[in-house]
């Protein structure tokens, strides 16, 4: 899986769109700046872990179906 | 979401918030550049940061697409589409060949020069007219299916980024219109309530966590019998 996922380019532009859309969705619930910065961490960890579950999911079903 | 709510429950009554003031100048400001309404408003820091950050996801999706995936299409030459009986033309004709443009075009003025290009488009020539050229031209079937075979998935990843920077700045224009989804009591409120003294004896604002007396008690101490039994009394 390691080798494949560096082969894959798309990958590497993920992150961009992580940090974005966790601190702009955060920062139109709250003004205060810790408030934004807890909850676009709360949303980061949340995508990341959906991304990699879902990614997850298709290696394995991919691999061994 | 999950930890604001007891919160939401007690605070909102103990420190009153001041009515929403619409505001639809800075509104229109955070459409034609994302932050640009809430830099208007005083909050810059906000507003830099919904700058950077919605023009760096439009800009770096136009990136992964080689520039080439924000464009209105010439339809000229494209089949009509029929919606509810009506033949489409112009604008709406393009955008159904392009929905995509629809939520691209919520990112303001830096989707305009699709716009231009629309509108100035000569089929005759390999560019628009300056300054824009080949910005955001629609481009011709060549290179549509070029750009597909050799640019991988990243070419269509890249729309996508842009569509997301328009849906996102949709939540910045609210932003600027109505505030943020929470509010915060003023400062000088919350120091307020944070020095005061808990004062057990003294009168409290009638909140959820601290709600009126029940009102059938007083009235029973109040005509209470001498010689009768008590209320409520078992034996």
């Amino acid at each position: 899986m390691i080798p494949a996922l560096f082969a894959v380019s798309i990958y590497w532009d993920l992150p961009v769109l992580l940090v974005i859309v966790s601190f702009v969705y955060a920062a139109t619930r709250h003004d205060r700046w810790d408030r934004i910065l807890s909850e676009a961490f709360g949303w980061g960890v949340r995508i990341a872990m959906f991304l990699v579950g879902i990614g997850l999911t298709l290696y394995l079903l991919s691999t061994y179906l | 979401m999950a930890s604001a709510s007891p919160k939401a429950s007690s605070e909102p009554l103990e420190l009153p918030l001041p009515p929403v003031k619409l505001d639809p100048l800075a509104a229109l400001f955070s459409y034609l550049v994302p932050g640009l309404g809430q830099i208007y408003q005083g909050r810059i820091g906000k507003g830099l940061l919904f700058f950077a950050g919605l023009y760096t996801l439009f800009f770096y999706g136009m990136w992964m697409g080689q520039w080439r995936n924000v464009w209105l299409p010439d339809t000229h030459d494209l089949p009509d589409v029929v919606v509810l009986g009506q033949r489409l033309e112009g604008v709406p004709k393009a955008v159904s060949y392009r929905p995509q443009f629809v939520a691209q075009f919520f990112i303001g003025t830096a989707a305009w020069p699709a716009v231009y290009q629309y509108i100035k488009f000569d089929r005759t020539k390999d560019e628009g007219p300056p300054p824009f050229k080949k910005f955001q031209r629609a481009p011709t079937e060549e290179q549509l299916n070029e750009l597909q075979r050799n640019a991988s998935k990243r070419w269509d990843l890249g729309w996508v980024y842009t569509v997301i920077a328009g849906v996102l700045n949709l939540l910045v224009i609210y932003d600027a219109l109505a505030g943020p989804m929470f509010r915060d009591p003023p400062k000088w409120l919350e120091e307020q309530a944070a020095g005061k003294p808990a004062a057990p004896e003294g009168p409290k604002p009638l909140t959820a966590a601290n709600p009126p007396p029940e009102p059938v008690a007083p009235v029973a101490a109040a005509t209470n019998p001498p010689d009768g039994p008590p209320q409520g009394g078992a034996t």
